[in-house]
């Protein structure tokens, strides 16, 4: 004798599927993070701008390394919050791919921003895209990521 | 993959959404549940008494800046338990399927 009717079976399945997606979409980035981001590309606009090739091309290894070091930690996005550790068969294993494309994708936009600022005869036009791409980071961050984790169903 | 095994302590719906969230976990905190499950404390130290007793659940209490704080996680049995109750409710719709699909081949 089966101990439950099949449309009960079929509820509680339903109930599983939303208390898992509830779970899986916890998945992403700290908050700390995106402001770091935001702080890192500032600076390097700053100094891009600034100083001296040699330098601007040692504090970009040096954003790099650190950037490498924190994203490792974080960048399975399974704990956004202190409240909860996604589990990884929960998260994707494409969100770092996601990240990284994101990432990539920023780089273009600072550099074509940067590029428009000068051809339009604007001063210090490395220092204007850092900060309109880091404000675009720090506050659309988590929502950009969003939106390309779903195209990316990751 | 885990025996289908209809488990009575977990399909309660209140427990099954709780066991079904911790599985999806490593980890949750008590504020992370009770906001998930939209329940009281003491509702929900009830529910996760009842699954630790059972063996199924292991809380760890601990401080983080003075203030103590509660995380649960699913126990191996816990989720064989689990696996094995969705396993069940799986075979439920597909026995019901395929009695479905002998009437209509007999009729």
């Amino acid at each position: 004798m089966e101990p439950i009717a099949q449309h009960e079976a079929r509820e509680a399945l339903e109930a599983i599927e939303h208390a898992r997606r509830g779970v899986a979409a916890e998945v992403g980035l700290p908050r700390w993070y995106w402001w770091l981001l935001a702080a890192g590309w500032v600076v390097l606009g700053v100094v891009g701008d600034l100083s001296a090739a040699w330098f601007a091309t040692v504090a970009t290894v040096a954003y790099g390394a650190v950037h490498a070091t924190v994203a490792s930690r974080v960048l399975s996005g399974r704990r956004r919050t202190g409240g909860v550790q996604v589990s990884a068969e929960t998260a994707s294993r494409r969100l770092p791919v996601v990240v990284i494309g994101m990432l990539v994708a920023l780089v273009a936009l600072t550099i074509g921003t940067a590029l428009v600022l000068d051809a339009d005869g604007t001063e210090h036009a490395s220092i204007f895209a850092g900060i309109f791409v880091a404000a675009v980071v720090g506050f659309g961050g988590p929502e950009i990521l969003g939106v390309l984790r779903r195209w990316a169903r990751a | 993959m885990s025996a289908a095994k209809f488990d009575e302590l977990i399909h309660p719906s209140t427990r099954l959404t709780l066991v079904a969230t911790l599985a999806a976990a490593d980890w949750a905190e008590f504020a992370f549940l009770k906001d998930r499950l939209a329940l009281s404390d003491s509702a929900l130290s009830k529910q996760l008494a009842t699954l630790e007793e059972a063996g199924y659940v292991a809380t760890e209490r601990y401080l983080v800046g003075g203030r103590r704080k509660l995380r649960a996680r699913l126990t191996k049995a816990g989720r064989q338990a689990y696996d094995g109750h969705v396993a069940a409710l799986r075979l439920v719709i597909d026995s019901a399927g395929e009695s479905v699909a002998a009437e209509s081949v007999e009729g």
